[in-house]
């Protein structure tokens, strides 16, 4: 099946930013997982173990395997003692990060910017 | 004794999705158009979209197998205030898509001693109103019921 996301990466000082549009779900696990190791490889040149923001912004749809792309990216970021926080969730997509606990893990921003800002990386 | 009559529950729709990977996405979209202006908020409507979704992927993966051949079959009604999905497939009693014995806990996941997957039937149950699951023959039903009234508690803030 053809993936329907994309994911852009760039790198801030103490955070690593993934940037998801479209649909995440089963399809997505190449691209997130390539974001990602991007991502992280990106801020460890720069000496920065960092935290990792995704951004759902331009994100329509996530589902269930989606959900379990995230639960992967999360347990690996711990596994490297990297946070990961999001952003530009829609609400509902917010009660579903609320219902399965995500959100415990995942600090919530409304928007990328604030995410950056409280991030101290502006 | 009064009774009360209950109304007939009308069709607002029915249709078939081949199943194949994705098509949940026909299904949840056909849907939301059909319910559009139906009483629902717009936040319950999305709650309901996501059940359909993932009632719809169980049914094409576990209960179809993938095969395109064999439809989906979804039908739409309401009956008085209820908002009520069937989503059908030929999976029959041994639904592996029921396999849900084992809850979701995330932080076992995290921990690698549950697998990341697992999340549908626990979505599905956490979006909607009511959830039953019937089985005739093969024929293997999730019902999703959503009410259109008093539910204001659960709206989004």
């Amino acid at each position: 099946m053809t993936s329907m996301c994309e994911a852009t990466t760039r790198v801030l000082p103490g955070a690593a930013i993934i940037e998801l549009a479209g649909e995440v779900d089963g399809s997505a696990a190449e691209v997130l997982t390539d974001a990602y190791k991007r991502a992280v490889s990106a801020s460890a040149e720069s000496g920065d173990l960092g935290t990792v923001v995704l951004d759902f912004a331009a994100v329509d749809y996530i589902n269930s395997t989606g959900i379990a792309l995230i639960v992967s990216v999360l347990a690996r970021a711990r596994a490297e003692r990297r946070k990961v926080v999001a952003s530009g969730l829609s609400a509902h997509y917010r009660e579903i990060f609320d219902i399965t606990r995500l959100s415990d893990f995942i600090e919530l921003f409304p928007d990328l910017d604030r995410a950056v800002s409280q991030l101290g990386t502006a | 004794m009064t009774q009360v009559a209950r109304p007939a529950p009308e069709r607002l729709d029915a249709f078939t999705v081949p199943s194949q990977p994705g098509n949940e996405r026909l299904a949840l979209a056909r849907v939301a158009g059909t319910l559009q202006g139906r009483g629902l908020s717009d936040a319950r409507l999305e709650r309901l979209k996501t059940a359909v979704a993932e009632a719809t992927m169980n049914a094409i993966e576990h209960g179809n197998g993938n095969r395109a051949e064999i439809p989906v079959e979804v039908e739409v009604t309401r009956s008085g205030d209820d908002i009520i999905v069937a989503i059908s497939d030929q999976g029959g009693q041994t639904h592996p898509g029921d396999d849900d014995h084992e809850q979701p806990d995330l932080l076992k996941k995290l921990d690698g001693d549950q697998s990341p997957r697992g999340w549908g039937l626990f979505l599905i149950r956490n979006m909607v109103d009511a959830m039953d699951i019937t089985t005739d023959g093969q024929r293997h039903t999730i019902w999703l019921t959503m009410r259109t009234t008093g539910a204001a508690h659960d709206e989004h803030v």
